[in-house]
């Protein structure tokens, strides 16, 4: 889920931004510095508000000014144990890969699709192995068509690889592994039926 | 330090700024007013060449509008209020607030602990808080 963070950091305004009003320039410099990126507390999506900001000192030869910067900042944080809505992104024989859209390492491995199923070659898609869940003689395909609810498992952060080859993914610094084997997970359309929703939401 | 305009102009849109404060999560219905309202100010850099990041920004804004289920700032303030008297801890208040189950079970099955560490609500008091939920949604 998403959290509040306040932070507190020693920020460098260049020059060029000094012209702008201070709050904007710090913004902007801590927008290049965070945004998109891992901290501990979690992936950064927006600078929230800036409290306080002091010092502006220009240090003899240095051109930024440098401040001391009190600061709040939105994070996506996931928690074990968290159910979260997505959807589907990709599979393979390994299993599911789910998105967020702006957070795309979400997966959800073989052993942890619900049983029994079966993982063939995806007629539209040469590339792809689908998943599809049988249940009570029922086929339930695995496919982009609808919300996936899936529940964080694990997160890992992988250390920085030193080198990587030309063709590797790119590194992705945290990863969720989630599970769809559980009441209530999987693709909404398995359980629209059990509530008797009325299901407004138009989620495709 | 900033224009004292904009911090009034933040409060009185936002409407629930100090809650937020005081909030460590945050629901999706209420990350989506704040980066609404962060959008203008996000303009205001695209000029720069960091395309990349500030998809972090549209995209964010992109998931918490469409798995979003109140809309207007007055609903989601009712929303916390509603599930800030039912003794859940600010991480079950916002799975719930996320993801909206529409009975005792559907919540329990999304939040487990909603059932064990020694407070175990009761169905009744789950169904009254997921009424409670509902009929802030018919409002909007």
């Amino acid at each position: 889920m998403f959290c509040l963070s306040e932070m507190e950091d020693t920020v460098r305004v260049p020059p060029d931004l000094l012209n702008l009003p201070l709050e904007v320039a710090i913004k902007k410099v801590l927008q290049k510095l965070l945004l998109n990126k891992v901290l501990s507390i979690g992936l950064c999506v927006s600078i929230y508000d800036i409290k306080s900001a002091e010092g502006g000192f220009v240090l003899p030869g240095d051109g930024p000014a440098t401040y001391k910067v009190r600061f709040i900042i939105v994070v996506f944080r996931p928690f074990v144990g968290e159910v979260i809505a997505a959807r589907f992104k990709e599979s393979d024989s390994n299993g599911l890969r789910l998105t967020l859209g702006f957070f795309e390492d979400i997966y959800v491995p073989a052993p942890l699709i619900p049983r029994p199923n079966r993982c063939e070659p995806d007629p539209y898609n040469r590339n792809q192995m689908r998943w599809v869940w049988i249940f009570e003689e029922q086929e339930y395909i695995i496919d982009d068509s609808c919300q996936i609810n899936f529940r964080v498992e694990n997160i890992s952060y992988p250390p920085v690889p030193t080198e990587q080859a030309e063709d590797a993914k790119p590194f992705a610094p945290m990863v969720i592994t989630g599970t769809i084997d559980d009441d209530g997970l999987g693709p909404v359309s398995w359980w629209e039926g059990c509530s008797e929703r009325n299901n407004e939401d138009d989620d495709t | 330090m900033s224009g004292v305009g904009e911090e009034e102009e933040n409060a009185a849109e936002l409407k629930i700024g100090d809650e937020f404060l005081k909030a460590k999560c945050l629901m999706n219905c209420e990350v989506s007013l704040i980066l609404e309202h962060k959008y203008e100010q996000l303009q205001l850099v695209s000029e720069d060449p960091m395309n990349q990041v500030s998809q972090v920004f549209e995209k964010s804004l992109q998931y918490v509008k469409r798995f979003s289920r109140y809309k207007n700032p007055d609903a989601v303030r009712q929303v916390r209020e509603i599930l800030s008297r039912h003794q859940l801890t600010e991480f079950e208040l916002c799975v719930l607030g996320n993801l909206c189950p529409e009975t005792a079970e559907e919540a329990v099955a999304m939040v487990p602990s909603l059932k064990t560490k020694g407070r175990a609500h009761s169905d009744e008091a789950i169904e009254k808080m997921l009424n409670d939920l509902s009929l802030v949604k018919r409002f909007e």
